[in-house]
């Protein structure tokens, strides 16, 4: 307990309930005894307002409320609740990317929700719509007639100044009549409690996602707080969103895709929760191509036509043809599809231009001439220094304003000056020439103290400073404000959250409803829910990381099994001749395919090197990584359990684990060879086999079948031992069944037989031709006439082959002979269902010397 | 004065190309000055699509889809072309350059003549501190605003060395700055940032010179390539200003294309699907049709 510690000042909530005191016995430990405890030493910062303690000093009812609920629960209990919510967090991979970083943050959930009051939330949500639909119409305005501007009631220089002014969509008419679907503003409360605006996103607004999954989290760790104080539900938000993005297309059943801005951005994590939640497929700029004027998506049965993008890429880069021509994040003739009308974008390209600080002084004037209605919601009072009348009221009080970019996008806004440091000399003199030089760059505006909200430090409540992100969708029904949001607040008292970074965390915000709350789902009507067995197109690009997901895994087996099989031949007693051989063999393969930097060295280290030797590429720990590559960018399509166990598999591979004998050697290959096996239950069990199923089950097949192959050449030659029939054996996981089968012990025929023949053990090379055959068969053909495609006649002919083979005939030629054969097949199926997203095509840039 | 001009961009590729999808702006525009008598562009491999369009700022851009798989690309532009330019503005007269800077941050035109497209920075010319320093020193107090830009111009011509090999088109401009060297389109950028440094309306303008200098006259640089200028807007038009030649643009430039810096108005752009090393070659050829015969 902290509580003398933090009881210095004990502010106005000591007055909660005098009868508990903190650090009262704990047999009193009673819900009144806990609150007073969590909330003794809770001290709103001087000079702004607190969401928990009123202007009177008392705790706010819906925190009251809230409090009571929660003070049920000994601390002991939350502390394991929110433990339990982290590892979920941890385990499903919800991340986020600090912007330059390369690894990837858990979410940073904090235990309390936001609350907001049911008369409170509809003014937000008012003012929310209405400065949506002001946005919009001046988008309409700029992009379209320009009366705006040529009436001077926004300034054309800093339209024009704007790096979102997108001037190839200048008259292009927005498909679906909408430039924006979704809008996301960053709200402060003022000194006097009023809310203001401190940021417009219109560009790709980040947040619903993590919106979503923080109230998954906390509505699972506090359900009976949750459902005893009727919140408002998200859900039907989303789907209002999805049907406002469906109206948009040009046909009845659109496919809608999300344009992501792909795994290295920061948000990716997000986009892959919300393409999962919403059903939408997640598309990459090279998955998709625009032909005859229409835009498509490359499939593995083809080209298919996407009727509406709802992007998470910047306007300029969505066309290198006439937008940014160094990007590699969209597709060439996107905008001339727009501008054809033939596939509809959420939001437009160039919306991003009323992000702009420059158009907050205009927005009052604009409300009443535009809606013919006050602005509900007024953002910081700001000057734009263009104009000389602004710019002279700016420079009579600049001291005690901050100066920002006219044209910068909020991102990256708000520096720690945007909140009342101050400015040194030299800085005064550069702003003063700035302003005289190009002043129309330079928007002035008032500061403001962020007001404060509990935060839980892990022993009780503490108010810290936030910002509240809301967000509303154009619908079919106008536009509806998300009934909760995200809140970014404070760890520490001197941290300001205006991004999320080290010291920030999310908090859920969860609107007290007045009125019972009934509980929503994304289901639709059943009557409004066809019936579909076939689930929606599977891009060529996640087609082909499915493929190498399973290859990748099945490598990363064949190591571990390779590795064990050394460790056990070296732990025999027997130091025969043959055994030896045997034990060369293993290691000269273990070189072949890259796991070992040498195949000398005792066996152990070689062991260690091809289990967790991430440095050697053809390492297990290596062939793991990739296979987490290859799910991260398939993270809408894997489970969280499938996402889960692939980390499961580098924890049990990595170098840091105990490694000092044999036997925690072995004991590391073990633990990684459940973690294989269970996530191929995983695939047979769990991914629908109309699906991705079908490529990781080809990539897995295609492996095995490989390795087996060459396995069998290296130990199954004509004068094989009986030890390399047995590490044969242990290889391909068959010595119990051959045991079972023959009784005589190993001999050459019947071991070539059951690793290569045999269609009933499902670790024969023929089981896996088998299991490709028929996968390819499930596969839709792109050919018209009727005649199988090259890779299925690859197949046919392997497989007529190995069910007329008899097994004395075998030798390693053949064997080798099939394993060639079988890498054919997998550039067949390469070439076949992902061209150009492998390496070999990438587009490049034409350039004229001038 | 009537010329005529080819002018062939020619790429080869080492590997095949399935698919290239090209926008060209290759065509001279009639007014100002100059009228457009013939113009056409072939391109080889046949396009399987092309489309004649204006971009924002009103030059013709023609968009070409190939789809046969090429391993080499040629794009001619042959044109005829009429160029009678009124004389460049009197230094002597005008408005001041700070005068010009108010007048135009109050423009409540956004049309594609607008001097407020060249205004801000843009993806090829940044706002470069030392830069506007280097102008500030031809736009003294109460300066005329023509007066500074010709002084300007003449002195990027007389500090900077035209060296093919110091840049490329790729080079920031900030580089070439410190290296007081390159080619007219890293000169033209230089002073469009000088001037835009200032609050001043900079536009580029690409385009061509005569090849061969009339009898007696020294060759100009940038004859044998597409060339490139500046452009300075000052009451109610843009002037051309040459900062590699040192020289007001006259009869012996034809405009092409005008926008905020190179990205905006590029002779060739586009996106290929394929692999491997490309060679480009360009050849121009601007002749007087008086010396033809």
């Amino acid at each position: 307990m902290s509580g003398a510690a933090r009881a210095a000042d004990p502010g106005p909530a000591a007055a909660i309930d005098p009868a508990a005191e903190p650090g009262a016995d704990p047999a009193s430990d009673t819900p009144a005894a806990r609150i007073a405890r969590w909330c003794g030493a809770y001290a709103p910062l001087p000079g702004v307002p607190d969401e928990m303690i009123g202007p009177d000093g008392t705790i706010r009812p819906a925190w009251a409320r809230f409090l009571d609920r929660l003070g049920a629960l000994p601390e002991s209990e939350i502390v394991a609740r929110f433990a339990s919510a982290g590892r979920h967090i941890h385990d499903t991979g919800v991340a986020y990317r600090v912007y330059g970083e390369t690894a990837e943050r858990d979410w940073p959930l904090g235990v309390l929700p936001l609350l907001v009051e049911a008369d409170e939330w509809r003014a937000i949500a008012a003012g929310v719509a209405q400065r949506a639909a002001l946005l919009e119409a001046v988008l309409a305005d700029v992009y379209g007639e320009g009366r705006l501007t040529a009436e001077g009631l926004i300034p054309a220089a800093a339209v024009a100044a704007s790096p979102e002014y997108l001037r190839p969509l200048h008259g292009v008419a927005p498909p679906g009549g909408r430039h924006l679907h979704l809008y996301a503003v960053d709200l402060a409360r003022g000194p006097d409690g009023g809310w203001r605006v401190l940021a417009d996103r219109t560009q790709a607004p980040s947040g619903t996602g993590y919106a979503l999954e923080n109230r998954l989290v906390l509505a699972r760790a506090l359900p009976d707080v949750y459902n005893a104080l009727d919140v408002e539900r998200l859900a039907p938000f989303y789907h209002a969103f999805r049907a406002g993005l469906a109206a948009a297309a040009q046909r009845v059943e659109p496919r809608i895709c999300l344009l992501t801005s792909g795994p290295y951005s920061d948000t990716y994590v997000e986009q892959a929760v919300l393409a999962r939640y919403l059903g939408l497929p997640l598309v990459e700029g090279d998955d998709l191509l625009v032909q005859d004027g229409r835009l498509h998506v490359r499939t593995v049965a083809g080209l298919k036509r996407a009727d509406v993008l709802w992007r998470r890429v910047d306007g300029d880069f969505v066309d290198p043809l006439v937008l940014n021509p160094t990007s590699r994040l969209g597709v060439p003739g996107l905008v001339e599809a727009l501008r054809a009308g033939t596939v509809a974008m959420g939001n437009m390209p160039g919306s991003g231009l009323v992000e702009g600080a420059w158009l907050s002084p205009f927005l009052p004037a604009l409300a009443e001439r535009l809606l013919g209605e006050a602005l509900r919601l007024p953002g910081l009072p700001a000057w734009w220094c263009g104009d000389p009348a602004q710019r002279e009221a700016a420079l009579a009080r600049l001291d005690d304003l901050t100066l920002r970019p006219a044209a910068q996008q909020a991102q990256g806004a708000f520096t720690s000056r945007a909140f009342g440091a101050a400015r040194d000399p030299d800085e005064t003199a550069r702003l003063a020439a700035a302003l005289r030089d190009r002043p129309g760059d330079w928007v002035a505006h008032e500061r403001i103290a962020l007001s404060t909200a509990p935060v839980w430090d892990g022993a009780g409540l503490v108010p810290r400073r936030f910002v509240l992100r809301v967000f509303a969708a154009w619908t079919p029904d106008g536009w509806e404000v998300m009934p909760g949001g995200f809140c970014r607040i404070a760890e520490h008292a001197d941290v300001q959250p205006v991004a999320m970074g080290a010291g920030v965390r999310a908090a859920d915000v969860w609107v007290l409803s007045d009125a019972p709350v009934e509980p929503a789902t994304m289901l639709p009507p059943a009557d409004r829910a066809p019936v579909r067995r076939v689930p929606g197109l599977l891009p060529s690009r996640a087609a082909d990381n499915l493929f190498w997901f399973g290859r990748h895994l099945e490598r990363a087996e064949a190591m571990v099994r390779l590795a064990t099989a050394l460790l056990n031949g070296a732990g025999a007693v027997s130091l025969a001749r043959e055994d030896v051989d045997t034990s060369a063999r293993l290691r000269h393969l273990l070189r072949a395919w890259g796991a070992v930097p040498s195949a000398e060295g005792p066996a152990a280290l070689l062991a260690a090197q091809a289990l967790s030797g991430g440095e050697f590429w053809g390492s297990a720990l290596a062939h793991a990584r990739s296979a987490r590559g290859n799910a991260a960018s398939l993270r809408e399509r894997l489970s969280g359990e499938a996402w889960r166990a692939v980390s499961q598999l580098l924890a049990a591979l990595d170098p840091a684990g105990p490694a000092d004998s044999e036997a925690a050697l072995l004991d590391r290959a073990e633990r990684a060879l459940a973690v294989t096996a269970a996530l191929s239950g995983l695939a047979q069990e769990n991914m629908n086999r109309a699906g991705g199923w079908p490529f990781v089950e080809l990539g897995r097949r295609l492996e095995r079948a490989v390795n087996t192959c060459r396995f069998a050449g290296v130990f199954a030659g004509d004068g094989a031992s009986t030890d390399d029939l047995g590490v044969l054996l242990e290889l391909v996981d068959s010595r119990i069944s051959y045991g079972a089968r023959y009784i005589l012990g190993v001999a050459l025929a019947p071991v070539r037989d059951m690793v290569l023949l045999d269609p009933y053990n499902p670790r024969s090379v023929a089981f896996q031709v088998e299991r490709i055959r028929e996968r390819l068969a499930d596969l839709s053909s792109l050919r018209r006439d009727g005649m199988p495609e090259r890779q299925t006649r690859l197949v046919l002919a392997l497989s007529g082959e190995i069910a007329s083979t008899e097994a004395d005939t075998l030798s390693p030629a053949v064997a080798e002979a099939w394993e060639a054969r079988l890498w054919s097949v997998a550039e067949a199926v390469a070439a076949r269902y992902f061209p150009g997203t492998s390496e070999a095509e990438r587009p490049e840039t034409l350039v004229a010397l001038a | 004065m009537i010329y005529t001009l080819r002018h062939l961009t020619a790429y080869a590729y080492r590997n095949t190309v399935g698919h290239a999808l090209c926008s060209l702006r290759l065509t001279p525009q009639s007014g100002d000055g100059q009228e457009v008598l013939s113009h056409a562009i072939t391109v080889t491999p046949g396009p399987e699509r092309r489309d004649d369009a204006r971009d924002f700022f009103g030059n013709r851009a023609v968009t070409v889809t190939v789809t046969q798989p090429h391993r080499s690309f040629r794009i001619e532009a042959r044109s005829r072309v009429r160029v009678e330019r009124p004389a460049p503005p009197d230094p002597a007269t005008g408005p001041s350059w700070e005068s010009l800077r108010e007048a135009v941050l109050a423009s409540r035109d956004l049309g594609a003549e607008s001097p407020l497209h060249g205004l801000a920075p843009s993806r090829r010319v940044p706002l470069v501190p030392e830069v506007s320093d280097y102008a500030r020193e031809s736009f003294p107090p109460g300066g005329g605003a023509v007066a500074g830009a010709l002084d300007l111009m003449q002195r990027i011509r007389r500090d900077f060395s035209f060296d093919g090999g110091a840049t490329d088109v790729a080079t920031p401009l900030a580089k070439s700055f410190a290296l007081r060297r390159g080619v007219c389109q890293d000169f033209s950028h230089i002073m469009i940032a000088g001037l835009r440094g200032l609050g001043l309306p900079a536009a580029y303008v690409s385009g061509y010179l005569r090849t061969l200098p009339p009898p007696g006259m020294k060759r100009l640089e940038g004859a044998d390539a597409s060339h490139a200028w500046v452009a300075l807007w000052c009451e109610g038009r843009w002037h051309g200003f040459d900062p590699t030649n040192g020289i007001a643009a006259g009869n012996d430039h034809v405009v092409v294309a005008r926008g905020r810096d190179y990205a905006d108005v590029a002779p060739v752009s586009g996106i290929i699907s394929g692999s491997g090393a490309q060679t480009l070659r360009v050849a121009v050829d601007v002749v007087p049709e008086d010396e033809e015969a």
